[in-house]
């Protein structure tokens, strides 16, 4: 876990590649593959620098504080510092976003489902983190038995991310 | 066999008594004292081993999270620190202290042990300007920004064992040497010596008892320890004797630490309205709010003075008293040797130094406290809650909770004033939460928040009237091909026949019918007849059994009169129903719990975040904008005496028959609050919603200065700018129209010139009104709402 964090710091755009085999969620959690999923329904997001998830300095700070956690197997703690995160900023989508990530790590599958329709619902036009929320609704449809939703979401996860690809030259930098 | 010879020798005597009859009375006599020894020994046990451990659950409220950007004032910061018991000292160098300077404040902050880790004291400067803070940074050689702080969270109250006992518990290696040597010097010399009683002492008494003096004094240590297990106030022979037997036993089963120990953390030390000081621990605290490893020498001899009696020597209600006893105290120590000579002479001139206001004990917030009792009582035995020394995370925000007792406060006596209503009779209550955590950051149960009796917030069940509307239009607003925020409804007279209740007739409030009205004005203008008719048409039933996924388990009788309220909920219920419309659709169970953490800080239990979504957001979207209508345009507008239009607070007020009840639940863009006002005897009040709870609404609020409203518009929502009165389409640049929220494909599809004829400009102009930005043009009210 600990390149794919310093990873985020590099990594200043989102890339797409869809149809790639492996899953890989965005940002806090890497979850393998749950079981049903299909090559060609998944796409890889590249991670966001966290400086454009907020531009608050305290929620970065709890955001990093949550990964080390999560990294080291303590959800609960992180859990606890996202919502510590949320209560500074509670309509930023990326930070639900992240509890989302965190509940389908945790097996919370429904909740995750939730909490990234939560996320998209403070998403604005942002098809970045719209991506992202599909892609864990997909991950969480697909261990919940509904395949037929989640390869919905995943079709859905790999059209924004186009877009977003395709809104990265021409917005990004206004965020 | 032989017998041993004992019973083979009958003795003539037993114990110098002659045989026969005697020495069955001395046998019964000797089994008697054996069996009241035991039952004794059994008594003091229990005491002992029951006792020792039992700690209070401590109810801690939010810590505030500190970071540069938040809004909060040099003042607020001062006041939250000032309820946390840091003091002004001019070298903020030890914990709990802080010092102004320009601009800022320089303070050191407590260890504190959180949930999720340790967080240690940190020496801080923090600056402040435009009312928000502007720099914070550790303190050092060199000063390093810090990006957040958590400070130490304010106890707000505790749930205390037996008769509300508190105590900190301490371990013998924890106390001072010298409070422990000034105590011995002072009340048991021979202390390590002796069996648990000092024969010269009992000597003393039991002359006092028979010259017919006052029996005290000549206690050891053991026996003001049993003493203290067992307080009753009698002064007998039979209670000294049991108390030395006791002492006796108590020393046969336990060590001189163990005693020690517990006699420590024992003993009473002093009263704070219904809760009891138990032990140096607290009491350390409690008096001089520091840890007893922090006390000097003439503290330590004031404690050590109170052993003798905590009333009298009380240094807050007889400082007198007490600063001779604390110097007769001294003089035993430096005669002890426990002190130095030169160490008395600096104590010796020392004032008492005790805090004014003790630390918070009894909670300040009984109604919340109550709450949080009431949960934990879901997962946990009482006696555990009373015993195990429990810390629970609350999510109440003083600051928040003060705003809210301030305004229930001031505006009840006015209204009083105002519409003649007898003195002190008018009570409220007042929910406070989080529009997207659902934490509960306050609630008041009464005028008098101080009091612990009636918590109105949870145990007042009060017919809700309008507030239970919006489920009925959500429903409507559900179902887009048949109801838009302008579908016309019917608001002329209506008589409802159904089986199991008289005929229905409901009324307006201003008793007129409005004939055809468009669905947002009637809900705007709480119009009876309107929504009673809507509510009949999509089903009682559909409507009523919503409420149990808005999370009110409450079944209202499945009368028509239940689709106008006619049915009691409490506010924290209330709060629950809005909280869903506020969230989007999301419901997110009202919580007043973060996290339960053991004695010795391991995490217990977690109380996360959990949303359900409930209802489609773009329906909910809908009533939003209706909602904010009732405030813009409706029975709540003079709301905006208290709050600025550009607030867009979404709101509904609900009156009950003859003006018994007077409710507002609203929400701004981060809080959900509901308020209730009426008679406890269910009398009326003359209040509507808008006249009695809306105005303590709007008082609170003015000061807590909350977010505006700006709900994200759904995918599924689009704008459309249609005719104020006709409700046709509108080209989008037409300034006679009013853009409104439409489900896409629910928008009018006929469109009509731009008009602006005297009856459509003047409801535009109605609507434009409270949007501020009057010179923006066409720049509608929905438009500044929703961008």
């Amino acid at each position: 876990m600990k390149n794919l964090s310093s990873r985020f710091f590099v990594t200043a755009w989102l890339l797409l590649l869809a149809g790639c085999a492996s899953v890989t969620t965005p940002a806090l959690t890497t979850t393998p593959a749950p079981p049903g999923a299909q090559a060609g329904q998944t796409v890889v997001i590249a991670p966001l620098p966290k400086t454009a998830m907020s531009n608050n300095h305290a929620v970065i700070a709890l955001l990093d504080q949550a990964r080390t956690d999560n990294d080291s197997g303590r959800r609960e703690a992180a859990g606890s510092s996202l919502e510590r995160a949320l209560r500074i900023e509670p309509r930023n989508p990326w930070l639900w976003l992240e509890l989302a990530q965190l509940r389908l790590t945790q097996g919370q599958y429904a909740q995750a489902i939730t909490l990234a329709g939560k996320a998209n619902s403070f998403a604005g036009h942002d098809s970045r983190v719209q991506a992202a929320n599909w892609q864990v609704i997909g991950q969480a449809r697909v261990a919940l038995g509904n395949s037929a939703g989640a390869e919905q979401a995943f079709k859905l996860s790999a059209d924004l991310a186009q877009q977003a690809k395709a809104d990265n030259n021409s917005d990004y930098n206004l965020k | 066999m032989k017998l041993p010879s004992f019973f083979q020798n009958k003795p003539r005597f037993l114990f110098g008594l002659p045989v026969g009859p005697l020495r069955l009375v001395a046998l019964l006599l000797l089994l008697g004292l054996s069996g009241y020894i035991y039952y004794l020994d059994v008594t003091i046990r229990e005491a002992f081993d029951g006792r020792k451990f039992a700690l209070p659950a401590r109810v801690y409220g939010r810590a505030l999270e500190v970071y540069p950007g938040l809004k909060l004032t040099r003042d607020q910061f001062v006041g939250e620190m000032k309820s946390l018991g840091y003091h002004d000292n001019p070298q903020p160098d030890t914990p709990a202290t802080y010092r102004n300077i320009l601009n800022g404040i320089e303070f050191t902050t407590r260890d504190f042990v959180f949930g999720d880790g340790d967080q240690p004291s940190q020496h801080l400067r923090i600056g402040f300007a435009d009312d928000k803070v502007s720099s914070l940074q550790v303190r050092g050689s060199k000063d390093v920004d810090l990006p957040l702080l958590r400070m130490d969270p304010p106890l707000i109250g505790g749930i205390y064992p037996g008769h509300n006992e508190d105590r900190e518990l301490v371990r013998l290696n924890q106390v001072p040497k010298m409070l422990i040597n000034a105590l011995i010097a002072t009340e048991d010399r021979k202390f390590y010596t002796h069996w648990g009683i000092d024969p010269r002492g009992i000597a003393r008494a039991l002359y006092k008892a028979f010259t017919g003096q006052r029996i005290e004094g000549g206690s050891t240590l053991t026996q003001q320890l049993v003493k203290n297990f067992f307080l009753t106030p009698e002064r007998t022979l039979t209670r000294k004797a049991n108390e030395a037997l006791m002492a006796l036993l108590l020393e046969l089963h336990y060590s001189k630490g163990e005693i020690l120990e517990t006699y420590l953390n024992e003993i009473f030390l002093g009263q704070d309205a219904n809760r009891s000081i138990n032990g140096f621990g607290l009491a350390s605290y409690f008096y001089f709010d520091r840890p007893l490893d922090r006390l000097e020498p003439q503290e330590i001899a004031t404690l050590v003075g109170m052993v003798k009696g905590p009333t009298v020597y009380d240094p807050r209600r007889h400082p007198e008293l007490s600063l001779k006893r604390r110097d007769v105290v001294l003089k035993i120590m430096v005669s002890q040797n426990v002190i130095t000579q030169a160490q008395f002479v600096v104590a010796h001139r020392k004032p008492l130094g005790v805090i004014k206001r003790a630390p918070a004990g009894t909670s300040p917030y009984p109604a919340f406290l109550q709450f949080v009792h009431l949960q934990l009582q879901r997962d946990y035995r009482e006696e555990d809650l009373r015993s195990e020394g429990l810390r629970i995370f609350t999510t109440l925000d003083p600051f928040v909770q003060h705003q809210a007792e301030q305004a229930l406060k001031i505006r009840l006596a006015a209204l009083e004033k105002q519409h003649k209503i007898t003195a002190n009779t008018l009570e409220g209550a007042v929910v406070v939460s989080s529009t997207q955590t659902g934490e509960i950051q306050a609630m008041v149960g009464g005028r008098d928040a101080r009091y612990a009796g009636l918590n109105r917030a949870v145990d007042a069940q009060r017919s809700i009237g309008s507030l239970i509307k919006p489920i009925i239009y959500l429903t409507a607003l559900e179902d887009p091909e048949h109801y838009t925020l302008i579908t016309p409804l019917d608001d002329s007279p209506l008589v409802w026949s159904q089986q199991g209740s008289p005929d229905w007739k409901p009324n307006n409030y201003d008793r007129l019918f409005h004939g055809q009205v468009q669905l947002r004005t009637a809900l705007a203008h709480s119009y009876n007849v309107a929504t009673a008719r809507l509510g009949i048409g999509l089903g009682i039933e559909n409507i009523l059994g919503k409420l149990p996924l808005f999370g009110i388990q409450r079944q209202p009788p499945p009368f028509a009169s239940s689709l106008l309220g006619a049915f009691g909920l409490s506010p924290v219920e209330v709060s629950q129903l809005y909280q869903t419309f506020a969230d989007g659709g999301f419901r997110t169970p009202l919580r007043a719990i973060r996290t339960i953490v053991t004695a010795d800080g391991k995490p217990l239990q977690r109380f996360p975040l959990n949303v359900e979504p409930v209802a489609p957001p773009g329906p909910v979207y809908l009533l939003t904008a209706a909602l904010q209508g009732v405030v813009r345009e409706g029975t709540a507008q003079s709301l905006n005496n208290w709050l600025p239009a550009g607030m867009n607070v979404a709101g509904k007020t609900g009156t009950t028959d003859d003006l018994r009840d007077s409710w507002f639940a609203g929400y701004t863009g981060d809080r959900v609050a509901v308020v209730w006002v009426g008679h406890d005897d269910n009398q009326p009040t003359g209040l509507t919603g808008a006249s009695g709870a809306m105005t303590v609404w709007g008082e609170m609020m003015k000061n807590i200065q909350p977010e505006p409203l700006e709900p994200a518009m759904p995918d599924d929502v689009v704008m459309v700018n249609v005719g104020p009165v006709s409700g046709l389409r509108y080209d989008t640049d037409c300034k006679a129209g009013m853009l409104l929220p439409f489900i896409k494909g629910s928008a009018p599809t006929e469109t009509s010139p731009c008009d602006t004829s005297p009856a459509d400009e003047s409801a535009a102009k109605a609507e434009a009104k409270p949007g501020g930005n009057q010179d923006s043009g066409k720049k509608n009210w929905f438009q500044r709402l929703f961008n």
